[in-house]
């Protein structure tokens, strides 16, 4: 008996009972497929928007939504015309560009069609009279000069190079762009019918044009490739799972028969799983469409146990009910509990930030739970109503298990030695693991769409824009001229960066127009200094637009916001992201109109943001690894301790996480090793495969335990549990991978990273069980519980957890010499252990009148800089709060400090929250933050310039701004003047989160104590909003003095009361 | 006239202190002069007024008080070594149980390392919750100072605790028992008939020297605080039995407790819990009973409210006790809601209501404290009790008429 039937007769009476009522079960197997199909229609058509991996909550999502509204919504197409001469301003292809310009206006729900034929071309006529002209008026017929001449101008014009009309050099391709105002009503239909039309049209100018060839590219194909890239993999992979499954089990079984029952139990499970889907109102996705293959693949391996211990059965017995009644005595609970931790582990999917695998994990566990009730009930049902042939050889494949008990139990030091050393060399992949999504690149090759996706983003441009929606604060205001200075001056900026080749802004065409105002002399390309004069422009701009043109997607209808995009073309996460706080910085420094209207709009978000589809997806994997960070970890906890409880053994409970969770993260490593980029899928995998590597682990486990019960001694005990379900472990894994191999095949990334990661995690975990678990178990269960050892793994765990988390930003000049002053000031005053230090605060308000505290603060410096330092305030003056203590464990922004205060009056420490940084401390002008200990971390540092020390003349001060990085700071930066010499603060200027300058604190009478560290006697902080001003002053300088890192702990604190 | 509190042996304590001093000390003769030490304390003046008249006959109305305390601190190598005494006494005008003095501390610490060691008298007191204090059951409650539970009676004591990364470990052995005073029959906020203090009834031969033993674990996981704690002795809280007199009589028998605290701190939000289980205790029907009981909430504090520099804090919090309506204390199924509030100005005023309500018989108790201070050296102090609805909550339907405004004025005083 295991122990998971401590009773021992509960599994056989439950057995007994299936196996009597099986008639009972075929019956409820019609009533559950009833259930199932009831509400399964509504699960089709895919849904066909790359939206759907973003939650409506998702925050960046709402960004993007809030854009779209603001300007016109960015459905649109770039055809790629590419001449196979190679040069687009020739007769032949000005003459095919013109034909699609002209014909893609009849495309369903089109707006608008740019391309260089049509292009505006603005110049002046006279007298300050503006023409406004198509580029090239008659396509059809254009001679050699008019191409030429077509060809200078458009070459002079900054809008068309690089912006998807032209390449950023050369002309060896044009760009189409069409612009598409789907009603969004039925996605499913009108995504199909704008792709099909446009084929046909396609179709028809290759064949009128011999000379060129079209290549599309754009959100619109993006969606439909979801939709039909969905559809491929239904359909291309679900048919060699079939096969699999049948040969699978067909060689395991070597029966027919038992095949077909198999097969019948997974089909009616994945319906099970689908039938959820419709009654929890689920359209499939490109995810969720393979959620029938993820349950056969998993169900097909508790059938296969009950299967191959049915054969073991038959050796003894031909008594087709006995079969069933043993099968389910010996393996029900390991099924149940197998399934459940399966079903768990999906579960947890539901941590995730993106509804696609929320849907997979719920969709999943249903199935794997309805076969779990499959397996139960129907395939003992069919075991004896079919006529399953016996089979009496005993299988082949036992010698080999055995043979593998024997190595292992002969070799148990070395398997686990060289486990380890596998296992840390492959955790050291993880260090190559990127996130990087990039979702057009989702694709693999084999799409038609990415290789035009792929051609347009190398010749034309970037497919999927980055926007910056830069606010005015009024309506109107776009055409101010300081803020349209402020635009142009980012836009520059923006030229300048690597990432940005081409950037487009409305106020390339004001500069246009302001000099075709001016008789197109080139000196007056630049911004017009009235306001008026912009708005003019601006309006007799848009009267001589074409239809279905106009500027609302450059600015808002109330002319208050003002976009400035930057198409990106193979950029990586890392690069967009650093992109996007690289110009947040240099806003909020160089655009003051454009940050204020920002921050009233917006006082949560600190930095203007830019959005974007790619935007958000570049964000996703970011947020969906620390989401599910947590789900893993409740997975684990889970699951485990489920084994625990089953198993009704901590220790071998505990040593079942080594073999579970090590797999996963040594598939981490491999992947790192192998390919390093990973997408969202990486994020979902462990708490998934989690629960399914845990399932050999179980059958092995609750078969040795059993043995151990009944006296065997550990290698005995591993001798019966391999021989009972070695073989089984085996196949049922093999089946597993061969699985996720085929849903590899996906050539959607997300799904067949998670496929492949799921494979090779299984592989290795079939490799722990077989090897390290067995090894494990005989080195350890002989003696007492190894704590040590769990927390090895545990720690290996954490090491891997925190390699998961990427690296940040890297910073540039200005930046890396505000930082590297930052740190040489607090390298200067490192080392000096401890020191207590008197304080006397001197609150003075506007009147004059004055109020004292008088405090002892001991402070102990911690070495390690991922950590902060601790302090202790303990208060003497006044009398009524002496011996109010304050002890601080300092962390690094933006987690919040630890603070505990004791109450001498009740004798009772007590936890204090410090999420308040803006608090007043102790009603003085400085605040918690000013106070606690400051590490270099907190901050993003910029060098500004440098010149005298404002309170100290003689010195040269070296100006740097401190921005917070976290939001919660009352700061939106600090100026500080820190001496060149000595590297000291000799003053802070405090700006509060409108900008505004709130405080001055200013430094003096420094000593150096120790021959090397510099403390004040005295600062002084004056609030300039409030006229009231706080001393504080220090004396009695102690360094070194004995005080222990261990005394500053929440228990010991009272001891410092006096 | 003032009369010590159950007096014990305090020769036998104040040797036994002497001997350690001198053993512990510094060797050299010069060592034992304290390298630091300090004086300092306060004096109170306090008058109450009841809103109503009394419920028993003998009851004086108001009341006027003056209380004092002091402490001597002496430090000697470096603060390794502590010695802190601090006498308490309370003169009273309405209740001549009130009039009392108490030795609060008289204590030496000696720190080493990661070890402490503690041996005289000191209070003790371990909470997590703010409404009730389940877990702390080392020194007695001194319930004629206050009825809010927060004030304790010196306790003779050995200690040792053993700090490690995870938390303390401190082991008490408590020889001496100190009984629960109350109020006496003059006295208002007492039991009917008042509970006879000076005639207990202890279920041990060694009666108040029957020795107690305590432990408790206590430390910081992340951010969750813990405490584990264990209890074996006489119990603190006495059942109390009518006697064929008449005489309400306090009964003191063993007991073991063990006791978990937690609180998780998640920014401004800390969740509080408190639980309990306690053998060998009598309930109110007098029948002896094994019992959980638990209290837990939550405190969130909203920081600069209305834009000013203050802080307010909301409270909510359940108390529960497996004993139901024979549970010796009137929190079995109640729930406290509240707001402290600190200004944060710079007279640190500070204030809190705390409202509770009995969820069976419908009880409602709401206290406000004031707290300001009017000069450097001189804090008012307001205390209001409303007792609504008690007439029903038998035993403590005793105090339905005792709601009462308390006014404080405190002086402190120091050396330095």
């Amino acid at each position: 008996m295991t122990p998971l039937q401590p009773t021992g007769g509960v599994s056989a009476r439950v057995a007994e009972a299936i196996v009597r009522l099986r008639a009972l079960w075929l019956a409820m197997t019609v009533a559950l497929i009833g259930l199932s199909v009831a509400q399964i229609g509504g699960i089709v058509p895919l849904n066909a928007d790359a939206r759907i991996f973003f939650a409506q909550e998702n925050p960046d999502r709402q960004a993007l939504d809030e854009f779209e509204a603001t300007f016109n919504k960015n459905d649109t197409m770039i055809v790629a015309v590419a001449p196979k001469d190679g040069e687009v301003f020739t007769p032949e292809t000005l003459a095919a560009v013109g034909e699609l310009t002209e014909r893609a206006w009849y495309l369903p729900f089109v707006r608008r069609v740019d391309s260089i034929t049509n292009f505006q071309h603005t110049y002046a006529d006279g007298d300050d009279g503006l023409v406004v002209r198509d580029l090239v008026p008659d396509p059809a017929s254009v001679t050699p000069e008019e191409a030429a001449e077509a060809k200078a101008i458009a070459l002079d014009r900054p809008e068309l190079i690089g912006t998807g009309f032209l390449p950023a050099d050369g002309t060896a391709a044009t760009g189409v762009q069409i612009a598409f105002s789907l009603p969004g009503v039925d996605q499913e239909v009108e995504i199909p019918e704008v792709v099909g039309e446009y084929e046909a049209l396609r179709a028809e100018i290759e064949a009128a044009h011999p000379g060129v060839e079209l290549r599309a590219a754009g959100i619109i194909l993006t969606n439909n490739q979801f939709n039909v890239a969905g559809q491929e993999d239904g359909q291309t992979l679900f048919g060699p799972m079939f096969l699999l499954i049948l040969l699978i089990v067909g060689l395991a079984i070597r029966s027919i028969l038992a095949s077909l029952a198999v097969l019948l139990m997974i089909i009616l499970s994945a319906l099970a799983g689908l039938g959820a889907a419709g009654w929890l109102g689920y359209q499939l996705n490109l995810i969720t469409v393979l959620s029938p293959l993820y349950i056969m693949t998993l169900v097909v391996a508790s059938a296969v146990h009950v299967l191959s211990a049915c054969r073991q059965a038959m050796l003894d017995t031909d008594d087709r009910k006995e079969w069933a009644r043993r099968t389910l005595t010996d393996h029900m609970g390991a099924i149940v509990l197998a399934s459940v931790t399966t079903a768990l582990g999906f579960l947890c999917l539901n941590f995730s930030i993106s509804p696609p695998f929320r849907q997979l994990g719920n969709i999943v566990a249903v199935g794997v739970l309805a076969g779990m009730l499959y397996t139960l009930t129907l395939l003992p049902a069919l075991i004896t109503y079919l006529p399953i042939r016996r089979s009496t050889t005993r299988p082949a494949a036992q010698a080999l298990t055995g043979r593998i008990a024997e190595f292992v139990i002969a070799n148990s030091r070395a398997v686990l030695l060289g486990g380890m050393a596998c296992a840390v060399a492959l955790l050291a992949g993880f260090s190559q693991l990127k996130l990087e999504d990039d979702f057009p690149r989702y694709f693999d090759e084999r799409y038609a769409f990415r290789q035009n996706t792929d051609f347009v983003e190398d010749n034309l441009t970037g497919v999927n824009v980055l926007n910056w929606p830069l606010p005015a604060g009024e309506p109107g205001g776009v055409n101010d001229p300081a803020f349209l200075a402020e635009v142009s001056a980012f836009v520059d900026w923006l030229r300048a960066q690597p990432e940005a080749t081409t950037v487009t802004s409305l106020t390339d065409t004001i500069k246009r127009l302001n000099m075709n105002m001016h008789g197109d002399d080139r000196d007056f390309l630049r911004l017009p200094t009235e306001a008026e004069a912009a708005a003019q422009y601006l309006l007799l701009y848009e009267l001589s637009l074409g239809y279905g043109m106009d500027l609302t997607d450059q600015v808002d209808i109330q002319r208050e916001i003002l976009r400035v995009g930057v198409p990106m073309a193979r950029t990586s996460t890392a690069e967009m992201r650093e992109l996007s706080l690289r110009a947040g910085d240099w806003l909020r420094e160089n655009a003051p109109i454009a940050q204020a209207a920002w921050e009233a709009k917006y006082p949560d978000v600190p930095m203007i943001t830019p959005t974007g589809i790619d935007y958000v997806f570049s964000l996703i994997s970011y947020r969906d690894v620390r989401a599910m960070l947590v789900g893993s970890l409740v997975a684990l906890v889970g699951i485990s301790g489920l084994i625990m409880l089953a198993l009704r053994d901590l220790k071998i409970g505990a040593l079942s996480l080594v073999p579970n969770v090590a797999p996963a993260l040594m598939g981490f490593g491999a992947w790192g090793w192998l390919v390093g980029e990973v997408t969202l899928a990486i994020s979902v995998v462990l708490a998934a495969t989690l629960g399914v590597v845990v399932d050999d682990t179980v059958h092995f486990l609750s078969k040795y335990s059993a043995a151990r019960r009944a006296g065997a001694s550990a290698e005995d005990a591993v001798r019966q549990a391999f021989a009972k379900v070695g073989m089984a472990m085996i196949v049922t894994t093999l089946s597993l991978v061969a699985g996720f191999g085929i849903l590899a095949q996906s050539g959607f990334a997300v799904n067949g990273e998670m496929a492949e990661l799921t494979a090779i995690t299984i592989s290795i975990a079939l490799v722990a069980d077989l090897l390290i678990m067995p090894a494990l178990l005989i080195r350890l269960d002989k003696r007492r519980p190894s704590v040590s050892k769990v927390a090895a793994a545990a720690g290996v765990l954490a090491l891997a957890v925190a390699l998961l988390v990427p690296p940040g930003a890297h910073a540039q000049s200005a930046q890396e010499k505000g930082l590297a002053i930052a740190q040489e000031a607090k390298d200067r005053d490192r080392g000096w252990g401890d020191f207590s230090v008197e304080g006397e605060m001197v609150l003075r308000d506007k009147g004059g009148a004055e109020s004292r505290r008088v405090f002892e603060s001991l402070n102990v410096e911690r070495p390690d800089p991922s950590v902060g330092d601790l302090a202790i305030i303990v208060f003497s003056r006044p009398r009524d709060i002496r011996g109010t203590a304050l002890l601080t464990h300092a962390n690094i922004e933006p987690q919040d400090d630890d603070q505990w205060l004791y109450l001498p009056a009740v004798k009772r420490e007590k936890r204090i929250s410090s999420s308040n940084r803006t608090g007043k401390f102790v009603s003085s002008e400085f605040s918690y933050e000013d106070l606690t200990s400051q590490e270099v971390p907190d901050y993003t540092y910029e060098w500004l310039r440098d010149e005298p020390c404002p309170n100290a003349p003689s010195l040269t001060c070296h100006v740097v701004d401190s921005f917070p990085r976290n939001a919660a700071s009352g700061y939106s930066r600090r100026t500080v003047w820190l001496d060149a010499q000595h590297f000291r603060f000799q003053q802070v200027a405090f700006h509060n989160r409108r900008g505004a300058l709130e405080k001055t604190l200013t430094f003096s009478g420094y000593q150096q104590y120790l021959g090397r560290y510099w403390r004040p006697d005295l600062m002084r902080m004056v609030n300039h909003q409030t006229g009231k001003e706080t001393d504080l002053i220090w004396s009695n300088y102690r360094f070194r003095s004995g005080l222990r890192e261990d005394d500053f702990s929440a228990q010991r604190l009272k001891t410092f009361s006096r | 006239m003032p009369s010590v509190s159950r007096p014990f042996r305090a020769e036998r304590t104040a040797a036994a202190l002497a001997a350690l001093l001198l053993a512990a000390g510094p060797a050299s003769a010069e060592g034992l002069a304290p390298e630091a030490y300090d004086l300092f304390g306060e004096i109170e003046l306090e008058g109450t007024g009841f809103l109503q008249s009394p419920q028993f006959a003998g009851q004086r109305r108001d009341d006027v008080s003056v209380a004092g305390k002091a402490t001597f601190l002496a430090e000697w190598a470096g603060g390794d070594a502590v010695l802190r005494i601090t006498p308490f006494a309370r003169l009273d005008a309405a209740d001549d149980r009130r009039t009392h003095v108490d030795l609060r501390e008289a204590k030496l610490d000696l720190y080493r390392d990661d070890w402490s060691f503690r041996i005289g008298i000191d209070t003790v007191f371990w909470a997590k919750t703010e409404a009730v204090h389940l877990v702390d059951i080392v020194a007695q409650d001194d319930r004629i100072e206050d009825i809010d539970n927060e004030t304790r009676l010196g306790q003779p004591m050995l200690r040792v605790g053993w700090l490690s990364e995870l938390g303390e470990l401190s082991l008490f052995y408590l020889p001496y028992f100190r009984e629960r005073p109350t109020p006496g029959r003059t006295g208002r906020l007492r039991l009917n008939p008042p509970v006879a203090d000076a005639r207990p009834v202890y279920d041990t031969g060694a009666e108040e020297w029957t020795p107690s033993f305590a432990a408790r674990f206590a430390g910081v996981a992340g951010d969750v605080d813990f405490g584990l704690s264990a209890f074996h002795g006489l119990g603190r809280e006495p059942a109390l039995f009518l006697d064929p007199g008449g005489a309400l009589r306090p009964f003191y028998e063993r007991i073991t407790q063990v006791g978990l605290d937690l609180q998780y701190t998640s920014d401004a939000t800390l969740w509080k819990f408190e639980g309990i289980h306690r053998s060998g205790q009598r309930n109110l029907s007098f029948v002896e009973e094994s019992y959980l009981a638990a209290t837990g909430g939550v405190e969130h504090t909203l920081y600069g409210v209305l834009d000013t520099p203050g802080d307010l804090g909301l409270i909510a919090e359940y108390a529960w006790d497996q004993r139901g309506e024979d549970a010796l204390t009137p929190w079995q199924n109640d729930l406290f809601l509240g707001a402290r509030l600190a200004l944060n100005d710079v007279s640190d005023t500070s204030a809190l209501i705390l409202g509770s309500v009995d969820l069976g018989d419908g009880a409602v108790g709401v206290r406000l404290e004031f707290e300001r201070r009017i000069a450097p050296n001189l804090s008012l102090g307001l205390e209001a009790q409303a007792f609504l609805g008690f007439d029903q909550s038998a035993p403590f339907d005793a105090f339905a008429d005792d709601s009462y405004l308390r006014v404080r004025l405190t002086r402190f005083f120091g050396l330095k």
